[in-house]
């Protein structure tokens, strides 16, 4: 059983295909990493496995369930997978600890007492609970981003995608951010991360998918991908990338 | 919302208001006293002035409700995915702000009058309603601008915030609720101080229809005025009048500016 299943999806936006006919497995507690040129499609892959995208064809699985399925709520399933954007996205008009607590109180229903409680848990967990009552705006791009990861954590989601999470990010935040997804993968939490982090992808990923022009071209274990790679694209853009 | 009635950081901002008016009305008996104009003029004048205030305070307090609530859900139906309501949204934004408020309230209070030509209604109730009408005219006038303002608020809040909205699980009415709206209210708030004062002063257009307000007394004052010195005697009038509504204007956006102050955010607040 895979976490996540991607099996044939298309998506066009006008007369651009941007996804091919694409297949994909996330199993549980796995990490992978999606890696290749950008413009390729990965970020709209990834927003087909929450449904932020329909799909034109294909279908999603999430634990077995098609969730392509026109019967399920789109809202359904984006509760139960996380996502952190690569802007972060945090509510600008909301603290710290309302940004976490927002989908808590909205989505799942809970009350004040016991939302604030499990944002208080998250933000520690990812070395942020002096900041609870600070504004996105007060915060460095590295600490917005780890509240971005609690807010998708206080979810208790199935998996979180990870969109270019370290792309708007200083050398020194993109550090403290990988440091706290690495975690995350250590702890079993299943990851599906966009990435040009190659360090990351080598060191955390169980397996390394190699994306170009809306298809699946390789993947495989990280060494593999990386120094063994068999299709000619992924050489060519392991040879750009690694020096 | 009773909330906000007890907010120093809004009744702070009420107090400058009160100030400045306490000011200028030192400045007026300074200047009396020091014979730039004869302060009996003024006096003369005053009682019937500020029931000519008091009648604008009220129909403000007609239009700002009216305008703003409609201007609110008209912009925001300028902003969904509904074809139709988008439609609808804009051509009444393109007919109320192509006309000219003296003219609308003209219009519809004739309207009024003719359609109630002949009724059973008692006259004095006939009138009002045709004096009230030009009262709505205004309203739906700044209602357009309003809507457009609200509008501009909505499509400003970025794109990113409605993704992370969505990817979280949030509906998205509760998105527009707990997300769009906050934003798009702080962002339109100067905006709308600036919009809430020019509708406040278009209320002098209502003396066309006979509405004895500010503007409304003012005239009838100046037309005494012929007792003494007519140019004086009408710059004071003026003058008083103008400070008047400088008066209501000022309170209304120093308010405003308050509930800017008490809702300001890092990162949210529009530079000035």
């Amino acid at each position: 059983m895979s976490a996540i299943r991607v099996r044939g999806v298309r998506k066009s936006f006008g007369d651009l295909e941007v996804l091919r006919g694409v297949d994909l497995d996330v199993n549980p507690g796995e990490v992978v990493c999606i890696v290749g040129p950008s413009g390729s499609g990965k970020s709209t892959l990834l927003r087909c496995i929450n449904l932020l995208v329909i799909p034109d064809e294909g279908e999603v699985y999430l634990d077995d369930l098609a969730i392509t399925d026109p019967r399920i709520r789109p809202e359904w399933v984006r509760q139960q997978i996380g996502m952190v954007f690569q802007q972060f996205n945090l509510f600008t008009h909301l603290t710290v600890q309302r940004n976490v607590m927002l989908a808590l109180r909205h989505v799942k229903k809970m009350n004040r007492a016991k939302a604030a409680k499990i944002a208080i848990g998250q933000l520690t967990r990812v070395g942020l609970a002096d900041k609870l009552n600070a504004y996105p705006a007060q915060l460095s791009g590295g600490q917005q981003q780890r509240v971005a990861i609690a807010r998708a954590l206080a979810m208790d989601p199935k998996a979180i995608l990870f969109d270019e999470p370290t792309s708007a990010l200083d050398p020194e935040s993109i550090h403290e951010v990988l440091a706290v997804m690495s975690r995350l993968g250590q702890e079993g939490m299943t990851m599906a991360v966009v990435t040009h982090e190659m360090g990351f992808a080598k060191e955390v990923a169980d397996r390394v998918v190699f994306f170009d022009a809306g298809r699946v071209i390789e993947e495989g274990e990280p060494d593999e991908i990386f120094e063994r790679a068999g299709h000619e694209r992924t050489q060519a853009f392991m040879k750009k990338i690694l020096r | 919302m009773l909330k906000l009635l007890f907010q120093w950081k809004i009744w702070s901002h009420v107090l400058y208001g009160i100030d400045a008016t306490l000011g200028g009305i030192v400045l007026l008996l300074a200047l009396g006293y020091l014979k730039v104009y004869r302060l009996t003029y003024a006096v003369d004048a005053l009682p019937d002035l500020i029931q000519g205030f008091e009648l604008s305070l009220e129909v403000v307090a007609v239009i700002l409700p009216i305008g703003f609530g409609l201007g609110f859900l008209i912009g925001w139906a300028r902003t969904t995915r509904f074809v139709i309501l988008r439609g609808l949204g804009s051509v009444y934004v393109d007919f109320f702000r192509s006309m000219p408020p003296l003219a609308l309230i003209v219009f519809f209070s004739l309207i009024g009058a003719l359609e109630l030509r002949g009724s059973t209604l008692n006259p004095y109730t006939t009138r009002n309603i045709a004096l009230w009408l030009g009262v709505v005219a205004l309203a739906l006038h700044t209602a357009a601008y309003q809507a457009e303002i609200v509008r501009a608020g909505i499509l400003s809040v970025p794109a990113g915030q409605t993704d992370a909205a969505d990817a979280l699980g949030l509906s998205r009415l509760r998105t527009m609720f707990v997300v769009t709206l906050p934003q798009a209210f702080r962002l339109s708030l100067p905006a709308l101080g600036n919009e809430f004062s020019s509708s406040i002063k278009d209320t002098s257009l209502l003396n066309a229809i006979g509405w004895m307000e500010l503007s409304g007394w003012s005239l009838q004052e100046v037309s005494y005025t012929y007792k003494y010195h007519y140019l004086y005697g009408s710059l004071v009038i003026w003058f008083m009048a103008a400070f008047l509504y400088f008066v209501l204007t000022y309170i209304v956006t120093r308010t405003v500016r308050g509930i800017e102050d008490l809702y300001k955010v890092p990162g949210l607040e529009v530079a000035r």
